[in-house]
């Protein structure tokens, strides 16, 4: 690995979970205070985290199994937030708390 | 179904999802496995680990001549024990260099080296990393000159003694009061620890170390 | 108040202490970075390190014990058993603490042999307390864990909260007999410590803090019961499932086998997952229970904690885990910055919270809220990740120059701590060092003064 892609690679990786906790966080925001475009903006998000896990899989020295785990981890980030949001509403509602 | 809370769980999966009793049963399921996993691993480890392991060799390797080349199999940086070095001119047993180690490492302890230094890139970054140290090119370059010792090892125990009066750059070591026989056991501690396999760490070291 | 609150008071008390001692130390040990001649062979490095890192791990460690001691009674449903103990060996801690710095500060370090390991100093990385003193450290949490588990015999009476404390007590003194080892072989001894300082920060205090948010959380936003326990079995689930194998990212460069490199980065890259998790259950709770608080700093600080685990573990964690990358920055600033950064997110925040829930039962004040504890929110958070981009910085630069160019040796390192970018870094630390230490000092006002009678006329009832 050379110098430069020492930091272009770790850098494209802190830009890759913060995508993902950028959708995240849009995502939340915009269900919980019912603004549709945030949650837009959050899909807009994951979609940067996974230009990133491609540009990381198209042009970083990273070994295979380490890009397919990228690649996998963004497929991951896409349904933590939605499943994460059903969980909490459904275990709210059976508490009788409404969000 | 009620649970231990007196909870009845409805039916159907949302009902179970909420149940924390479905989620105890994969913390402590996850947990446990990922143990067991743990415990194989440690007691395989060993066999690198421990000395006169795959990766550690003995104690009496401060013996031999220490190098550190690239190995294209394992794209990574080995250490290779060459020929016969001894330190400080002594060919010392398995026996007397254990004793050693055993004073070198109550020499870092004692002075909490790793509180200024690493080891394999594990205490306090205001000193440099000391895994390759042995190697350093800087004991040829600048302390036997400096020092006006013969070999590497005898400019080492003379810097260790008193780092004050050779200063590195504007960053020095203190003087931590070491004695003579706490230095040479410090400097056969380095000598050692040159000698194992950390899977490259650190990379690309010095000229000195590659050299045959 | 339950005695073993008026206990918990006193926890806090040294705890606070401990944090502004740290931070002191802190200081110090940046400001040689910038003036390295600074009382040479007086006062080292090393020394300032030493108080820096180990009253870290003392003041939350004793802000933990506070927590417990807080909670424990209220979960129960009945007084702490063997308050007599529990308020001793509070003095014990205090005075072993005390004895063990001012042997530090003064004596610093011995001759190599065991009278220096029993008496004076271990040199070993967060565990550098002398063997006597460790000792005081094991009878203190065996103390604790008495107290804790012969409380839930005494009361008859188990929580999944509680079940899940106590049986994570076990690993956290367990794995704390490490501090005793003196092992001549580099490579085993780094092994085993590892599984101190992994399996504290990033395993037991994990769940230990994951349960007592769980408290905070029934607590300050009237959480229920069923789901803050459903949500700490998921995260001791996720965050042990992850970070038990992931204990193999301190395991690439110590001597152990390759296959580490492959174990530990993949573990180690599912840890944001969960923190990712948390991040979406905290912005649902600020949301939903919004209206709901009586304790604003409690809560701004929980929230905080979600998002700050998040970034300083996961975010600056994934930047150097995988080992291809980790090998050129081990053991650098960037590593420093990494651990500030998740330190503060993971238990500062958290542990801040656990303060302020006490603030209000002890004032008695309906509604906490106020001006103090947002200038102290502002200072700390932005003197923390003022300091943290100062640290990456440098580390990127020490990084670049110094291993991957110039490959490790001494010039190397040299070079690389030359370096505009990161002298820079270290300037910038240093400055918002300083606001962080600000941010402190106002902390300690805050909780120190009375809150000013905030009338509302939609007053909630007051906490348990």
């Amino acid at each position: 690995m050379t110098p430069a892609a020492l930091l272009e690679t770790a850098v494209l990786l802190g830009l890759f979970v913060l995508a993902g906790g950028g959708y995240g966080g849009l995502y939340s925001i915009g269900r919980i205070a019912a603004r549709p475009a945030l949650v837009r903006a959050g899909y807009v998000c994951w979609m940067v985290a996974l230009a990133i896990a491609l540009t990381i899989t198209l042009a970083t020295p990273l070994g295979v199994g380490w890009k397919l785990l990228i690649l996998a981890s963004a497929l991951v980030y896409a349904v933590i937030p939605p499943m994460t949001w059903r969980f909490l509403e459904r275990t709210h509602t059976d508490e009788g708390l409404g969000a | 179904m009620t649970n231990e809370n007196g909870d009845t769980a409805r039916a159907g999966l949302g009902g179970d999802l909420a149940d924390p009793i479905f989620w105890r049963a994969g913390a402590i399921s996850t947990t446990v496995v990922m143990l067991i996993i743990l415990a194989f691993l440690t007691a395989d480890s060993y066999r690198y680990i421990s000395v006169g392991g795959i990766n550690v060799p003995k104690y009496d390797v401060i013996n031999q001549h220490i190098g550190y080349q690239f190995d294209w199999s394992r794209h990574a940086d080995v250490p290779v024990i060459g020929s016969s070095e001894p330190l400080f001119g002594n060919t010392v047993t398995e026996a007397q260099a254990a004793e050693l180690i055993r004073k070198g490492k109550l020499v870092i302890q004692s002075r909490a080296c790793m509180d200024c230094h690493t080891f394999f890139g594990n205490g306090a970054y205001y000193g440099p990393d000391l895994t390759k140290s042995w190697l350093d090119p800087a004991w040829e370059q600048i302390w036997i000159p400096m020092t006006g010792k013969a070999t590497r090892e005898d400019a080492m125990v003379e810097f260790l003694m008193h780092p004050d009066q050779y200063p590195t750059w504007n960053r020095r070591m203190p003087n931590l009061h070491l004695t003579e026989d706490e230095a040479h056991a410090t400097v056969a501690y380095l000598k050692w620890m040159s000698a194992i396999d950390t899977n490259g760490f650190p990379a690309n070291f010095g000229p000195a170390g590659k050299q045959p | 108040m339950y005695r073993s609150q008026k206990l918990s008071l006193r926890y806090y008390t040294a705890a606070v202490t401990l944090f502004g001692v740290m931070i002191l130390f802190g200081l110090l040990s940046a400001l040689y970075y910038l003036y390295p001649s600074m009382l040479f062979n007086v006062f080292n490095f090393s020394t300032s390190k030493i108080l820096h890192i180990d009253t870290l791990v003392l003041w939350l460690l004793m802000a933990f014990l506070g927590a417990v001691y807080w909670y424990l009674p209220k979960e129960l449903e009945h007084e702490v058993v063997g308050m007599w103990l529990a308020e001793l060996t509070f003095w014990v801690f205090c005075a072993v603490i005390a004895v063990v710095a001012v042997v530090f500060i003064f004596v610093q370090y011995g001759p190599a042999n065991d009278f220096t390991l029993w008496f004076i100093n271990q040199g070993r990385k967060y565990v550098e307390a002398p063997r006597w003193a460790t000792i005081g450290v094991v009878a203190v949490m065996l103390a604790f864990a008495y107290n804790v588990i012969a409380t839930c015999v005494k009361a008859r009476k188990m929580t999944g909260i509680m079940w899940v404390l106590a049986l994570d007590l076990i690993p956290l003194v367990v794995v704390y007999l490490d501090a005793f080892s003196y092992d001549r072989n580099m490579s085993t001894d780094l092994y085993w410590w590892w599984w101190l300082v992994h399996m504290w920060v990033e395993s037991t205090w994990e769940v230990l803090i994951g349960c007592i948010m769980a408290l905070v959380l029934m607590d300050v936003m009237g959480t229920s019961r069923r789901i803050v326990e459903a949500w700490l079995y998921i995260e001791v689930m996720l965050v042990l499932g992850a970070g038990i194998l992931g204990l193999g990212h301190h395991y690439f460069w110590i001597g152990t086998p390759q296959y580490w490199l492959s174990i530990g980065g993949f573990f180690s890259a599912l840890e944001p997952l969960p923190l990712l998790g948390m991040v979406v259950h905290a912005i649902y709770d600020a949301g939903s229970h919004r209206l709901k608080t009586t304790n604003r700093p409690a809560f701004f600080w929980i929230t905080t904690e979600a998002f700050l685990n998040f970034i300083g573990a996961g975010i600056w964690g994934f930047m150097m885990t995988l080992p291809q990358i980790n090998l050129f920055t081990h053991g650098t600033q960037w590593t420093v910055s990494h651990g500030h950064f998740a330190f503060y997110g993971a238990y500062v925040c958290g542990v801040i919270a656990v303060f302020y829930v006490a603030k209000q039962k002890t004032s008695r004040a309906g509604m906490l809220d106020g001006r103090a504890w947002k200038w102290s929110y502002a200072l700390l958070n932005i003197g923390m990740v003022g300091m943290v981009m100062g640290l990456l910085l440098a580390g990127m630069a020490q990084a670049f120059f110094g291993r991957a160019i110039g490959g490790s040796t001494l010039m190397a390192f040299t070079t690389a701590s030359e370096n505009p970018w990161f002298v820079s870094g270290m300037y910038a630390r240093m400055l918002f060092g300083l606001l962080f230490a600000a941010g402190y000092v106002v902390l300690v006002y805050d909780l120190l003064t009375s809150p000013k009678r905030v009338a509302t006329l939609a007053m909630q009832p007051e906490p348990a």
